[in-house]
């Protein structure tokens, strides 16, 4: 394959012009996803043993079960997200009379996702120095029976000076490389669907500017 | 003839036996003798110890106006008083209305009670002068006993103790010494004290303080002479510690747990619940908290039975952690009394404030936002698309 991957960062059109050229192929595609979600994994590993930490005192041996199953929700939702990207494009691509395939969008949206890894591999580093100074709150067995409590810990772990400021840092990381993934979707989708460039910009644009809208509307909510 | 000779020769050696001697008893010289008497009889100690040594001190005085009295031997015993020492052999002369004194030097062996030695003086004009004393052999030693000491003993806790030293005895006691021990483990001042002589039926206080590092006995010795033997008087005084009924009870209410900007605010009342004096009254945080500016340690003062203060301490720990709060005073001795009370921080979510508007993140990712969707709109434009 004659493709430079250099030209999926800097110059996704003559990336994808040469990648979409060729036979349909999923290869490399998921192997990035699935380095995204390692690298998801590992971070949601960080997390939970935060829930962990909150949950342990009420729920004795309930801690490693959350860990595993927070690393394993990361990694599945890494693959998952994937889909539903690929799958949101797509259908707006046929309102523009798009004439690609599914997979066709699959790939696409796998190549994009290389600077969602760059992302969540910066996120993890702040997380790495973050999470460690977060205070996190304890839930006794008598709070895990009311809503109110529970409530009022996981609002009190957001409100964390430390906790806060990661999510804000990771968020702005995740929305800026998100949006360069989203250059890249625009090229990839153009070619993959066949569409006009201002159809594809449309096309990713509307999801992910969404996206971007309501997590900034989470942030200001915080 | 030869008679005759015979009366005068025992006639001339008759008168000169008298001449010889000028003793001879004659009913002038009876009555002289009769007027000899004892005028004193003293005893020092004067009550004995059984086995003490004493001495006795007789006074004899010749009444008589205008007559002298030879005197020979004196002596002075009993089966219950062993002379030691003063032996009066040698002949003497007491002039008119003269005294003459005689000590002896006496042990008492008799078992508790009163006895009547015999002081016995030779006459020469006369019979023997015989005179009967009385004297009291009385084992009853000083008295120690404690007038007042704490209901309870605190290590380190400086604390005082009344005894009384009393004299039951019939006779005066000199000498006399409070001596206090009690080991390596306690502190006491004064550790002995002279009080001299004491009276009988007098009493007299000993105060001294002490301050226990552990638990131990003291040692109470009075030592004193009776005459010139030495006798003690011993009492043991326990020190076991015990929760001091009367000390200040600082008592933590009204506790208030807040969290702003990930530091612990907590206030609350602390009020004397003892009956002492608290004083220098402090509170801080311990471990696994560490004490944060404002409020690391709050002074609140002297605290009197009944009073109370508010305070506040300022510390980060884990939200849900138990918190050891220690609250320290001062007893009227300097001492320093700590006590924790464990404060667990709550899921101190309703009572964080929430972190401010995140100007900064919204404003990049709406800038990068606003020049991604700039950026792609003016490329559309600049490719007529």
């Amino acid at each position: 394959m004659g493709i430079s991957w250099m030209d999926l960062l800097i110059n996704p059109n003559r990336f994808f012009q040469q990648a979409l050229g060729e036979k349909e192929q999923l290869k490399y595609p998921g192997l990035i996803v699935l380095a995204g979600a390692i690298v998801a994994a590992a971070a949601g590993y960080f997390t939970g043993t935060i829930t962990a930490a909150m949950l342990d005192s009420a729920m004795q041996g309930m801690g490693s079960i959350i860990l595993i199953g927070t690393v394993i929700a990361a990694f599945v939702m890494t693959f998952l997200v994937w889909v539903i990207w690929a799958g949101a494009f797509y259908l707006i691509s046929k309102i523009f009379k798009g004439t690609g395939s599914f997979g066709r969008c699959l790939e696409v949206v796998g190549y994009g996702y290389v600077p969602l890894v760059i992302g969540s591999v910066i996120t993890l580093v702040a997380a790495f120095e973050y999470l460690p100074k977060v205070a996190i709150p304890m839930l006794t067995s008598t709070a895990l029976q009311n809503p109110q409590l529970i409530q009022d810990a996981t609002t009190a772990l957001v409100n964390d000076p430390a906790m806060a400021e990661f999510t804000q840092i990771s968020l702005v990381i995740s929305m800026i490389f998100l949006l360069w993934s989203a250059n890249c979707w625009i090229f990839g989708i153009k070619q993959a669907q066949n569409i006009p460039m201002r159809d594809a910009a449309i096309c990713v644009g509307i999801p992910v500017i969404l996206l971007i809208i309501y997590q900034l509307y989470n942030l200001a909510g915080m | 003839m030869k008679r005759g000779g015979l009366i005068v020769f025992l006639v001339i050696w008759l008168l000169a036996g008298i001449g010889e001697t000028g003793a001879v008893a004659t009913p002038e010289s009876i009555v002289a003798a009769n007027n000899i008497y004892v005028a004193n009889m003293s005893f020092d100690p004067g009550a004995f110890f059984t086995g003490d040594a004493g001495t006795v001190t007789v006074i004899v005085t010749n009444g008589n106006t205008n007559q002298s009295i030879g005197v020979n031997h004196a002596a002075f015993g009993d089966k219950d008083f062993r002379l030691t020492g003063g032996t009066y052999d040698s002949s003497a002369i007491l002039g008119p209305l003269q005294s003459r004194t005689y000590q002896f030097s006496v042990v008492s062996e008799a078992p508790q009670g009163y006895y009547f030695p015999t002081f016995s003086l030779n006459l020469r004009e006369a019979d023997n002068l015989y005179y009967r004393g009385v004297v009291q052999v009385d084992n009853t030693p000083l008295s120690v006993t404690v007038l007042s000491q704490p209901d309870s003993f605190t290590r380190a806790k400086k604390d005082t103790i009344s005894l009384q030293i009393a004299n039951p005895r019939k006779n005066e006691v000199k000498n006399v010494v409070v001596d206090i021990a009690g080991g390596s483990g306690v502190e006491i001042i004064p550790s002995s004290r002279y009080i001299g002589s004491l009276g009988s039926g007098i009493s007299i206080p000993v105060d001294f303080s002490m301050t226990p590092e552990q638990e131990c006995v003291l040692n109470v010795i009075v030592s004193y002479d009776n005459g010139d033997n030495h006798h003690y008087s011993n009492l043991t005084i326990p020190v076991t510690f015990s929760p001091d009924k009367k000390k200040a009870n600082p008592v933590m209410s009204n506790i208030g747990v807040t969290a702003v900007e990930g530091v612990i605010h907590v206030t609350g009342d602390i009020t004397n619940a003892g009956l002492s004096t608290a004083n220098a009254v402090s509170v801080t945080a311990l471990s696994p908290a560490t004490v944060e500016d404002p409020y690391k340690t709050y002074v609140i003062g002297t605290l009197k039975p009944d009073d109370f203060g508010s305070f506040e301490v300022t510390f980060s720990a884990t939200g849900g952690a138990t918190v050891p709060l220690q609250l320290s005073y001062k007893d009227k001795d300097g001492n320093v009394v700590t006590s924790t009370e464990n404060v667990t921080v709550p899921q101190y979510s309703a009572v964080t404030k929430k972190t401010g508007f995140p100007v900064l993140p919204v404003a990049a990712v709406s800038i990068v936002l606003a020049l991604f969707v700039g950026g792609w709109a003016l490329y559309l434009k600049r490719n007529n698309q």
